[in-house]
């Protein structure tokens, strides 16, 4: 099983309305999935990154159902069977 | 039957059969068209009485004139045969495409518009369906809809006591023994014996739509006893994703047990249905997903139909754009959008230089900023893979808002500028293609010093010299006025006289919240300035600044704009001070001078004057050059406001906006690759001369 990463809806519009995008190779943390992840759709870097390459304030990025802010952020661990959900934190007004 | 003649139509095959009678595909052989010809059965329950009943009632439904309804051509009575001559519709009834799965949601609410569309023709000239059912709607293999057998149930209903239903569809409904056919469609109050009116059409639609969006009735039963219990009693198990929930709601009014609690009119239906038609599914979910939570979000964008000639206005507010398009007499306005859903818009743009005709935007939101474009007046806009405007590694800064959109002098019709925040600015040599970083501006001794304003660090302003292309100014808040004389490789800061209330020396060299600057651009020279306190002019290209707070009732603002002709002529929206920042008095006024500051005039003819607390944000004003000029501006309560006459008179063109932050004005020239002229506006004359008046026109367009 690869890592999966779970695309909100308002970014499917860069990755053809793909859901859940699996990741062939097997990274060993977040930063080098997310490389993977820009590799196959490369609209979605900017949404979810600065051009800084840190991830946007309002941007949560969980595996499994941890938060990565309390996890070493884009350190973070993945494993093969890795489920990483991109969602958009509580904002707005 | 088959080879037989009625009227004038010889029946060539049989293509169906239901309760009501048998269907024939025909051939009218004096107007040469296929015909549908229903032959109603013989039937025990219909005497002559209610034939001739039946044929009056055909007789009336053949006066429906719609694209949504199944015309009646003729209907007659040959040696005891009752026919009705139909046009021949082709195609799949709504029952066969729903049938256990349902309908995509997009699917059903264009069926259902079309469906509505055709009960508010019927309704008008006070036909009642009475038998709507998804047997009796067929769709086109293009996907245009008619409803069949308009009003023809009401005869053979009346005589018909038993739940078994007034008629059957010629496709379905083959025994008297199953009540699964038109029963399912029958309303709590007919089911109770009272008469079936309009809203009894619209309940029915309620049940067409549910079938339709989930391939299911709402209502079931083993019995006729059992189904029209659940009818009168049950509520109908509630229809989630991917159904979405304006279209559920809609379901649901039309299902109202009481039919004063359902739409009251076939129309109202019909605007539920289009407000949420056209619309965008977002978060949907797909089949393999449906068993985690989901967001469904179901958005409608309206496009203005814009043609050469029209007058825009390209109007951003904090959660999305819209285009307001109307011809040069500006009185009557269509509203495109919502664009860019849930984005903030402070920048918008029209260039119409070297022949084009493109908007810029843009878009804020938690994803990010992105600049964006489109060349078709906002169907498709640009969303590109990698953001175009980014501040380079070693600036350690990352884009948070674009603020200013400017285009470059009209001799160089690829040059656009971008002021950001954090305050930066932005230039392209290709039309916006690529950008690159302005590193003389970064790179002043000031910029460390810089401090955000209540609305963040941003240069906010751009500010081009039309007469010597190596200088133009920006404005920064807070940071001040800064002016470059050498294309931006260099700045110095122009704030002399300039009050910074905010710091304990009053006037520094640099540090001031200047909200906007203005310059005329037959006269660069002179600028005016509206100051986080204080209203300025300079004459000297920005050297020194001279109060010129004379008579206004307060100078705190934030938009400012400059007359096209007049380069003594600035107008402004006073609020009343930074901590409230609200239109003095609760009275919204524009005030102009005409005299370079000398004096200020109120202009409030047709401005809300009590409890108007109103705010006018940094660029939610704008001018165009038109003759006399027009004016423009939003509020932060989402009102925008016109004026025609240069701001003698004011209409609100709308309300209930977003906050609004941004607005533009742009006139669609309609000649090919000339520069635009304006028009001057004869007070009486519909249509405008068009003479050359301002030599610059699409300077204009910028601010």
């Amino acid at each position: 099983m690869p890592a999966t990463f779970h695309i909100p809806g308002p970014l499917r519009e860069f990755t053809g309305g793909r859901a859940s995008v699996p990741i062939a190779q097997s990274p060993p943390n977040l930063a080098e999935a997310l490389s993977a992840l820009w590799k196959l759709y490369p609209g979605l870097r900017d949404r979810i990154v600065t051009e800084q390459g840190q991830v946007r304030e309002h941007v949560n990025i969980f595996i499994g159902d941890e938060d990565v802010r309390y996890t070493g952020g884009l350190t973070s661990r993945v494993s093969a069977e890795s489920n990483i959900s991109i969602v958009p934190a509580i904002s707005g007004g | 039957m088959i080879g037989q003649v009625l009227g004038h139509c010889r029946v060539q095959a049989k293509i169906g059969e239901g309760g009501m009678g048998i269907v024939y595909r025909a051939f009218d052989e004096v107007l040469q068209r296929d015909v549908a010809v229903k032959v109603v059965k013989k039937d025990a329950r219909l005497g002559s009485s209610g034939s001739q009943n039946l044929l009056q009632e055909a007789r009336a439904s053949s006066s429906l004139s719609h694209p949504n309804i199944c015309t009646i051509h003729d209907v007659g009575e040959t040696e005891g045969e009752l026919y009705i001559v139909m046009e021949l519709v082709e195609g799949k009834s709504l029952h066969e495409m729903c049938r256990d799965i349902g309908l995509p949601p997009e699917t059903v609410i264009r069926c259902g518009v079309q469906i509505a569309g055709a009960l508010v023709r019927a309704h008008d000239r006070g036909i009642i369906h009475r038998d709507l059912k998804t047997s009796n709607i067929v769709v086109t293999s293009d996907g245009l809809v008619k409803v069949l057998d308009f009003g023809l149930a009401k005869q053979v209903g009346d005589r018909d006591a038993s739940f078994e239903g007034p008629t059957r569809s010629f496709e379905t409904m083959q025994t008297s023994s199953t009540f699964s056919g038109t029963l399912a469609y029958m309303c709590p109050e007919v089911l109770r014996g009272e008469a079936a009116d309009y809203r009894s059409d619209l309940w029915a639609l309620g049940i067409v739509l549910y079938e339709a969006a989930s391939g299911h009735r709402p209502f079931d039963g083993r019995t006729g006893f059992e189904l029209s219990s659940a009818i009168m009693r049950e509520m109908p198990k509630p229809l989630g994703p991917p159904v979405p929930p304006g279209l559920w709601a809609i379901i649901q009014r039309c299902l109202s047990k009481e039919p004063v609690q359902r739409y009251q009119r076939a129309g109202e239906v019909l605007a539920a249905l289009e407000a949420i038609q056209g619309a965008t599914v977002f978060a949907a979910a797909t089949s393999a997903e449906r068993s985690e939570p989901q967001t469904l979000v179901l958005h409608s964008v309206r496009h203005a139909r814009v043609r050469r000639g029209d007058y825009l206005l390209l109007v951003g507010t904090t959660k999305g754009a819209f285009i307001l398009r109307s011809n040069i007499n500006r009185s009557r306005w269509e509203v495109g959008g919502p664009y860019f859903h849930g984005h903030a818009v402070y920048a918008l743009a029209y260039d119409d230089r070297a022949g084009q005709h493109r908007l810029w935007a843009s878009t804020q939101s938690f994803w990010g900023t992105t600049l964006r474009s489109s060349e078709d007046f906002g169907r498709i806009w640009t969303n590109p893979q990698e953001a175009t405007i980014r501040f380079p590694a070693d600036t350690g800064l990352s884009l948070k808002n674009i603020w200013q959109i400017s285009l470059g002098r009209p001799d160089e019709p690829d040059v656009l500028y971008c002021g950001v925040e954090p305050a930066a600015l932005f230039e392209s040599h290709d039309a916006g293609e690529t950008w690159s970083f302005v590193r003389g501006l970064f790179d002043h001794p000031h910029r460390p010093r810089w401090v955000p304003g209540n609305g963040g660090l941003a240069l906010h302003t751009i500010v081009l010299d039309p007469a010597d292309k190596h200088c133009m100014y920006v404005a920064i808040s807070s940071g001040g006025v800064y002016r470059t004389n050498d294309g931006g490789r260099t700045w110095s800061a122009k704030n002399r006289g300039i009050r910074a209330m905010f710091m304990v020396g009053k006037y520094p060299e640099f540090g001031q919240c200047v909200h906007k600057i203005v310059m005329h651009p037959a006269r660069p020279e002179r600028l005016f300035l509206q100051n986080h306190w204080g209203l300025y002019r300079s004459d000297d290209s920005g050297e020194n600044w001279k109060d010129i707070a004379n008579g206004v009732p307060s100078d705190f603002g934030f938009a400012m704009v400059a007359h096209p002709r007049n380069p003594a002529c600035v107008y402004i929206v006073p609020v009343e001070s930074d901590q409230f920042r609200c239109s003095c008095d609760g009275r919204l006024r524009v005030y102009r001078t005409r005299n370079g500051g000398a004096s200020w005039e109120p202009l409030a003819r047709g401005l809300p004057q009590k409890q108007a607390y109103e705010t006018v944000l940094r660029d939610a004003m704008t001018m165009d050059s038109l003759d006399p000029a027009g004016i423009y501006f939003g509020t932060r309560s989402g009102q925008l406001f016109g004026s025609r006459d240069e701001g003698r008179t004011w209409n609100k063109i709308l309300e209930g906006l977003p906050a609004i932050v941004c607005v533009r004005s742009a006139f669609i020239e309609d000649g090919f690759g000339h520069s635009i002229a304006a028009p001057r506006i004869a007070p009486q004359a519909p249509s405008p001369s068009r003479k050359s008046r301002t030599p610059s026109h699409s300077r204009r367009k910028k601010r």
